[in-house]
């Protein structure tokens, strides 16, 4: 799968993704898109990466550390990003579900604030729920990652 | 005086918390965490101490739509109970530092002490079923993690399970019995009182007619037994305590000998008001005083200490469920004030026991002998207790066995019960003789001629000394002014337990009685029968040699391995190793089950279909079609795949087309990664199988048999959907923008109306990921001893796995 059209074609549509993914995520309240679309989407980038540049090319080319290649899929250190991710994205999923309790609202209650007169946006929606749909993000990111890498490593 | 909420509370929070806190607390104190829990004992005692003749119900509200709160009932009875845990517990943490010097995980074993000594004071406290239930399951929680501390032990690993399955199995016995009682407490009393113990015990007499027009009586006395039963080691259920020994000392004398296993006796004596009758008293009565005879034989035939004071401890739980089990007011005399004086010399002993081994080096029985010249300290100790044990006056022991012989003569008295009239009396004494046999035993450890073989035996550190003498020297009060203590606080247990409770007066007997008689008969046989001790052990030792039926444990093991057997067989025809197998069972009986509920709930119906389909959506799903059969006559891996993909495009399309974008939207981005993990793995695939034919023919049917499922669930789901939008369907369409701040419903829908739901999936990925990545960490950890069938295996299963549990969470 290495080949150098995947490569190509990789470096072309990879970033495509990560903004169509990004964009998505925060169109979600509004348009159709959300957390766990984009989280997903975000995924198969990172998929593509792996099947044109090798597990390993994260690490490498990009972080620029060094890598031993028998190592335990599970012990590396990009892995450990991932676990910690859903790991986070869980906990900020509940914590902004707990935060309501503060102002003694319901577990998970959630409310939203316009703003007017933001520069470029003009006027600009602020949901209390952007925050548990980035906790969803980050759980199917890092979930669905930590899954394939380790996997993929076998 | 009515308890004060807030101190209750602490009393039964305050060890959990801590427990929890330990690995901190550890990290400052090491070793010295045991006097930590000391304190907390102590405090959690002082703050029972503070609601001393309180009587009354305080709660918090937990569910109020369920009626569920956490209530605790608190009176003499409870505060008996919780009291006593609390003060041994106190006493077991100041012993633990020495006895547990220099052995690993001790955060483990003080976390454990402490949330199982809260638990306990739950129990007792607990005016709740709910709650009582799940205090009492806690207790056998810990004393699985206390009884399997030596994690490397086999044996001690046998024993925590066989233990965990016993008390655990009994305890939903408990649980069917308690739901029983709250159903009818709730027809009763009102839907208030469903689980409301308090409630039920102050209308005794109009819980048990109810019980009894419904037919439950029986059922619920027999469920309850079970649960009390296992816990409080009843014959035939009583093998798992002596196992029990092979946790450290003090959780022995803790858990197995003062508390836990009481908890069984405290539940029969809650509950007696409301179901003393006759079955009772057949019940109770008979099992008791066989577990009281069984279990003082077995003591007798022990080899090692431990055992002898495991079997001891069975055997006076027995003699305070015979107490109870009797209906006069001695019976409940005799359970309570046994309750007390059983735990001051039998958590005394299980602590000499431990210095013991712990100096001596051994618990065999004939490995020991002439400990006074070592261990003079231990020696008086161990009389007192030795002694109160025998129920020899005018020791503790005496007086409320004393007790149980007037109950057991007056039973025929109260209820017409013929030939058993004279039978309870007689096994009564027939087992307590066994009791003076094996105590005189235990004390001769410390007296006759000291064995060469016996090497040095170290004095004991004092805070190894201490508790046993504190509680001999209570034994020793009690002793002296029997009056004393039932004054202080058994006469407040007696007016929960006794149905038509009277002031109550112990001490030694200045008349002749036929409970004197029987106490004389049997210290008498007792020291007759000791120099023939020898001789009585092996023969009852070669009893279970000749025929093992005989033996409780027996018939455990033959039922635990024969199951394990059966479920090994049984797991390696579902799970042999290839993915195929695994996808025709989970799914075979996913389709079985689900087509058998539609049936069981009579929800086939025949419907007419009446789909109006748009030419546009037709070709769609016509290609659809196509892309399907192309995948199953596909000639290669890649064809297959991308096939499969037309098949997933196609839907997307029919999603956009039946105006669903979110939906449409997660169909291609899980569609594309799906494609994209199996372009990654495909190329680790073989080329080919060689598929027979037989196994063709199985997947057709499985096939066939998924799509009617599918098929028939589509059916039955929408065919009941009502004309137009549902209400609930409306309400989210008006609310999405002014509630939800978000045009897209979908959305707002996921985060923030069903935002627990989207939660729980949440959980599910994470928990996809973290199984994941612990089978593969574990894999790693084998080595390659099993490297190769299970490296298949996964790779098979998780190449798989990521799609699915994508699209299963939208």
């Amino acid at each position: 799968m290495t080949t150098v059209i995947m490569r190509t074609t990789a470096r072309a549509i990879v970033p495509i993704i990560l903004v169509v993914a990004i964009s998505l995520f925060f169109d979600g309240h509004n348009l159709p898109g959300g957390g766990f679309i984009g989280g997903v989407l975000t995924t198969t980038a990172f998929a593509i990466v792996y099947m044109g540049f090798g597990l390993d090319f994260l690490e490498r080319g990009i972080l620029g550390r060094d890598v031993d290649p028998g190592k335990e899929p599970s012990r590396d250190r990009v892995v450990l990003a991932y676990r910690r991710l859903f790991a986070y994205g869980f906990a900020l999923a509940v914590a902004s579900g707990l935060a309501p309790l503060l102002f003694g609202k319901p577990f998970l209650t959630q409310t939203f604030a316009m703003l007017e007169g933001v520069p470029i946006y003009d006027h600009l929606e602020v949901a209390s729920a952007l925050a548990f749909d980035f906790g969803v993000y980050c759980v199917v990111v890092g979930g669905l990652l930590t899954i394939l890498s380790v996997v993929g490593a076998e | 005086m009515s308890p004060d909420l807030a101190m209750v509370i602490a009393a039964v929070a305050l060890p959990f918390v801590v427990a929890a806190l330990t690995p901190v607390v550890f990290r400052v104190l090491g070793e010295g965490t045991g006097f930590a829990g000391t304190v907390v004992a102590l405090t959690s005692f002082g703050l029972l101490a503070t609601q001393y003749g309180s009587e009354g119900t305080v709660g918090l509200e937990w569910v109020p739509s369920l009626d569920l709160a956490l209530r605790f009932y608190v009176d003499g009875w409870a505060l008996l109970f919780a009291m006593l845990a609390c003060g041994i517990g106190a006493l077991i943490f100041a012993y633990s530092p020495a006895y547990m010097h220099g052995e690993s995980s001790l955060v483990r074993y003080y976390a454990a002490l402490l949330a199982f000594m809260g638990s306990i004071v739950g129990v007792a406290l607990a005016a709740d079923l709910i709650a009582m239930f799940l205090f009492w399951e806690l207790t056998s929680l810990a004393s699985f993690v206390l009884i399997g501390y030596y994690t490397a032990d086999d044996s001690s690993q046998y024993a925590a399970r066989m233990a965990m399955l016993i008390t655990v199995g009994g305890g939903l016995f408990l649980l069917v019995g308690l739901l029983l009682l709250s159903l009818v407490a709730s027809d009763v009393l009102g839907s208030g009182a469903a689980f409301n113990l308090a409630a039920m015990l102050e209308n005794p007499e109009t819980m048990q007619a109810a019980l009894r027009e419904r037919g439950l009586f029986l059922p619920v006395l027999g469920l309850l037994a079970i649960g009390a039963g296992t816990k409080s080691a009843q014959v035939p259920l009583h093998f798992w305590l002596p196992n029990a020994m092979a946790a450290p000392t003090p959780v022995s004398a803790f858990l197995h000998s003062a508390t836990m296993v009481k908890v069984g006796v405290y539940f029969i004596g809650r509950v007696r008001p409301m179901l003393v009758s006759t079955e009772w008293l057949f019940l109770f009565a008979t099992l008791g005083l066989t577990t009281m005879t069984v279990c003082a034989i077995l003591a007798v035939a022990s080899t090692d200490i431990k055992e002898l004071l495991a079997y001891s401890t069975a055997s006076h739980l027995g003699l305070m469920v015979a107490g109870f089990g009797f209906t006069s007011v001695y019976g409940a005399e005799t359970g309570v004030f046994h309750l007390l004086n059983h735990a001051l010399f039998k958590a005394a002993l299980f602590l000499v026991a431990g210095i013991i081994a712990h100096e001596a080096g051994t618990r065999e029985i004939d490995e020991l002998s002439g400990l006074r010249h070592d261990l003079p300290v231990t020696a008086v100790i161990t009389t007192v207790v030795a002694l109160s044990m025998a129920g020899i006056p005018p020791f503790n022991g005496f007086y409320s066995k004393e007790l149980l012989f007037e109950a057991a003569v007056e039973a025929s008295h109260h209820h017409d019960i013929g030939l058993l009239g004279w039978l309870y009396p007689a096994v009564a004494v027939f087992g307590s003789i066994f009791t003076v046999l094996y105590s005189l035993r235990f004390l001769s450890l410390f007296f006759g001629e000291r064995p060469e073989a016996l090497g040095h035996v170290h004095r004991p550190p004092v805070t190894m000394l201490v508790p046993p003498a504190v509680l001999a020297l209570l034994a020793a009060v009690v002793s002296v002014d029997p009056q004393l203590a039932v004054d202080a606080i058994v006469q407040s247990g007696l007016e929960a337990t006794a149905v038509e409770p009277h002031a109550m007066h112990v001490g030694l007997p200045t008349s002749y009685s036929p409970a004197l008689g029987m106490s004389a008969v049997t210290i008498g046989v007792g020291l007759v029968a000791y120099p023939s001790y020898g001789r009585l052990h092996d023969a009852i030792r070669s009893i279970p040699r000749a025929v093992p039926p005989i033996g409780a444990s027996w018939w455990y093991d033959t039922a635990v391995d024969g199951l394990s057997d059966e479920g090994r067989a049984f797991a390696e025809t579902v799970h042999d190793g290839t993915l195929r197998t695994y996808a025709t069972w989970t799914l075979t009986a996913t389709c079985t089950l689900a087509l058998a509920g539609f049936v069981a709930a009579g929800a086939i119906v025949p419907t007419e279909l009446g789909v109006e389909v748009s030419l546009a959506i037709a070709l769609v799903l016509l290609v659809a079609v196509i892309g399907g059969v192309a995948v199953a006559t596909a000639g290669s891996h890649i064809a297959g795949v991308l096939t499969l993909s037309i098949l997933g495009f196609m839907v997307a399309i029919f999603y956009i087309l039946a105006s669903a974008p979110d939906l449409a939207l997660t169909q291609l981005v899980v569609e594309t990664l799906v494609l994209v993990i199996f372009l990654l793995v495909i190329e680790e695939i073989p080329e080919r199988y060689e598929v027979e034919i037989g196994a063709v023919a199985r997947d057709a049917v499985l096939s066939v048999l998924v799509g009617a499922t599918a098929f028939v669930t589509v059916l039955v789901t929408t065919g009941t959907r009502p004309d137009g939008p549902s209400e609930i369907a409306r309400a989210y369409a008006e609310q999405a923008i002014p509630r939800g701040g978000g045009a897209n419903i979908v959305n707002v829908t996921l985060v923030d109306f069903r935002g627990f739901d989207t939660l729980g999936e949440l959980a599910v990925i994470t928990l996809a990921a973290i199984s994941i990545l612990t089978l593969i960490v574990m894999r790693d950890r084998d080595g390659d001893r099993t490297a190769i069938r299970d490296g298949d295996e996964l790779t098979g299963d998780d190449s798989a796995g990521p799609p699915s549990d994508g699209g299963a969470d939208e």
